[in-house]
């Protein structure tokens, strides 16, 4: 299993939005960054994201609990990241363990 | 030739409710349950009390500054209690309400504003950037509720044309006066996706959306201890189901936040739902996203889903999740008032009556009638498929202001009397006691992500925006539900697709702006010289 961490899904995300944003006729935001909140700025609704988190989930091969993120914080870029790559972390410690 | 100069309200059955309102029964819970929560939204709760004082006053507003000339008043508000309260002062003032969704692009806001008519916008103060931006199209003077906005003196200072009204100008309740009922005119004036590319207003009646209420409140026995979902964005006409069957109770409607959206397993735990309405592509994602354990909803009584074919692999994740409810599919187009059919999912029959994994459409509502009929109108032998023809005490007045597309949809077919709504659903006519089942469109309408979108209409705005004329627009990846979106193929030399987009993104709402542009020097044809749509699928199949 290859090595998650908060970089490599910011770049997956920049893709997987600048992919749909450029489907949608629209422009990837100069200001996208950590504090960019996704839902406000209006870059995805509510059905997309579910959808984004699916991809997410395929992206990193496992089942993310996203009940257990804050939905205030859920749609924030860093916070996101952050909290996916954690998850990932506990999930490759423990298979770590397993072995 | 109009519906209403054409008399079809003579042509109706007779009423069950002739003298209610689609505000009647929210008014008797008003009276029975003052105290009782009627809406959760934005983190408040607003009792039956609370929500009455704000409508009624919000309603004398409007009655105290407009003329009866134009019976709709705009609500521009997003999941707030403004939202709630300006649906109900629309309707107490004696008008029909027009939903508008700040989340949309605001040209087609202005579209659907300018076409209404309104004389009046209902707004919540978080709407108000969009506000500014709408009314820098608008001509003609406007009266502007704003209920939770307190000095409403830079609006005015900007846009002397127009009069606000704030929080502190607010006409107190008492001078509220109740609207006398007219069962034939409009309660809401809903805008849905038209083939030209200008959307189209369908004028549902109070009689039409009073008669769908009665049969839903006693069919799910709603009573003051229920708590409804309300999933759905006012400009989703399944909306009125959730506000509306939850008032003539006295139960509670739960309106999660924009983002209490994205975790609907928790908001359902959180607010303690009896009854659930939603796309089924949140049912998917949700399955998906791992939210559906088994036996995590044990309060949930009803799940009712609607707007698109539902999965019955969706369907079963759900019950696994909610093992005391019933799940059923509702089916119905905005024309006939929300749903007027339903199946409800039994393990034992279920399996076998459903087509393809999709649920069946089921069995219309009581006083429906259905025709199944050929391209002539001519009805069907059963086991024959054909399209769906249905009226019934739920059939709206028809198109605001477009007699042509009215008298186009509605039509009286050969050998009958009475006028029929087509569906342009292409259904089996069943046999014996067997439910109808959806086998596809019979025009170029499709579902994204249960949202209901006419590929003319697309191809119109993309022509506009190109300047070409060959244009044609195609639903893609097909999914379980519907399309995940829309691919365009252009006949004529290349343009700009970044300046294309841009044009058609300003126009359409995110899920009608197609994924890709194909140009073609010409674009396939078939034996009659018009376009071949399958040859162009089957392109995007081979991975164009």
């Amino acid at each position: 299993m290859s090595e998650y961490n908060s970089k490599e899904l910011r770049d997956f995300l920049r893709s997987y939005l600048s992919e749909n944003l450029a489907a949608q006729g629209r422009d990837f935001p100069d200001d996208f960054g950590d504090t960019c909140d996704l839902l406000l700025a209006g870059l995805i609704d509510s059905l997309g994201l579910m959808e984004l988190m699916t991809a997410i989930q395929e992206h990193c091969g496992r089942e993310i609990d996203f009940d257990a993120l804050d939905p205030e914080q859920m749609t924030i870029v860093g916070p996101l990241c952050d909290f996916v790559s954690d998850q990932m972390k506990t999930f490759q410690s423990d298979e770590k363990l397993l072995v | 030739m109009s519906l209403i100069s054409d008399g079809v309200a003579n042509k109706m059955p007779v009423l069950n409710r002739p003298n209610q309102g689609l505000w009647t029964g929210f008014l008797r819970s008003a009276e029975r349950f003052p105290g009782h929560s009627a809406v959760v939204v934005d983190g408040k709760k607003l009792s039956y009390g609370q929500l009455r004082e704000l409508a009624c006053r919000i309603a004398a507003t409007i009655q105290s500054r407009t003329d009866d000339s134009t019976p709709l008043t705009a609500v521009f508000a997003y999941r707030s209690p403004v939202a709630f309260a300006g649906v109900l002062g629309s309707l107490l003032a004696g008008h029909g309400y027009v939903p508008l969704n700040r989340t949309f692009p605001i040209e087609r806001t202005q579209v659907m504003l300018e076409r209404s008519e309104c004389q009046s916008i209902i707004a919540d103060l978080r709407s108000l950037p969009q506000l500014d931006q709408l009314l820098s199209s608008v001509r003609k003077p406007l009266v502007i509720v704003v209920p939770d906005l307190e000095d409403s003196s830079r609006l005015r200072k900007q846009w002397p044309m127009h009069v606000f009204i704030g929080s502190r100008d607010l006409v107190p309740m008492n001078l509220w006066r109740e609207p006398s009922v007219d069962p034939d005119a409009i309660a809401y004036l809903l805008f849905t996706s038209g083939s030209t590319g200008i959307p189209k207003g369908v004028m549902v009646a109070h009689r039409n959306v009073t008669a769908f209420l009665e049969y839903m409140v006693d069919r799910y026995h709603v009573t003051e201890t229920d708590r409804l979902s309300q999933m759905f964005d006012m400009t989703f006409d399944l909306s009125v189901f959730d506000m509306f069957v939850a008032w003539e109770a006295g139960a509670c409607v739960c309106c999660p936040s924009q983002k209490t959206l994205i975790k609907p397993a928790a908001f359902v735990e959180e607010m303690g739902l009896t009854i659930w309405f939603s796309v089924p592509s949140t049912a998917m994602f949700m399955k998906q996203l791992g939210m559906l354990k088994p036996g995590r909803f044990p309060a949930l009584r009803w799940s009712l889903f609607c707007g698109e074919p539902l999965p019955v692999s969706s369907a079963t994740a759900w019950l696994e999740a909610a093992p005391n409810t019933a799940v059923e599919n509702l089916y119905g187009p905005t024309e006939l008032t929300i749903a007027c059919a339903l199946y409800r999912w039994d393990p034992l029959h279920s399996p076998a009556e459903s087509e393809r994994g999709i649920f069946p459409i089921g069995y219309p509502y009581p006083g429906v009638d259905v025709l199944v009929v050929d391209e002539a109108l001519k009805e069907l032998e059963p086991g024959q498929e054909g399209e769906l023809l249905m009226n019934g005490p739920q059939m709206s007045l028809g198109y605001w202001k477009d007699p042509d597309k009215t008298a186009a949809a509605f039509v009286i077919p050969p050998g009958r009397s009475e006028i029929f709504y087509r569906t342009g659903d292409v259904v089996r006519r069943p046999v014996g006691n067997a439910p109808l089942t959806h086998l596809g469109r019979i025009d170029f309408q499709v579902k994204i992500l249960g949202h209901r979108v006419e590929l003319g209409e697309i191809e119109a705005v993309v022509r506009d925006a190109s300047g070409l004329d060959g244009v044609v627009a195609i639903g893609w990846p097909a999914t379980a539900s519907g399309y995940g979106g829309v691919e365009v193929f252009l006949e004529g030399s290349t343009r700009d697709v970044g300046v294309l987009r841009k044009s058609v993104g300003s126009r359409l709402p995110d899920y009608m702006v197609p994924r890709r542009f194909h140009f073609f020097d010409r674009l396939p044809r078939n034996v009659n010289g018009k376009f071949d749509r399958t040859a162009m699928q089957d392109l995007l199949k081979e991975g164009l």
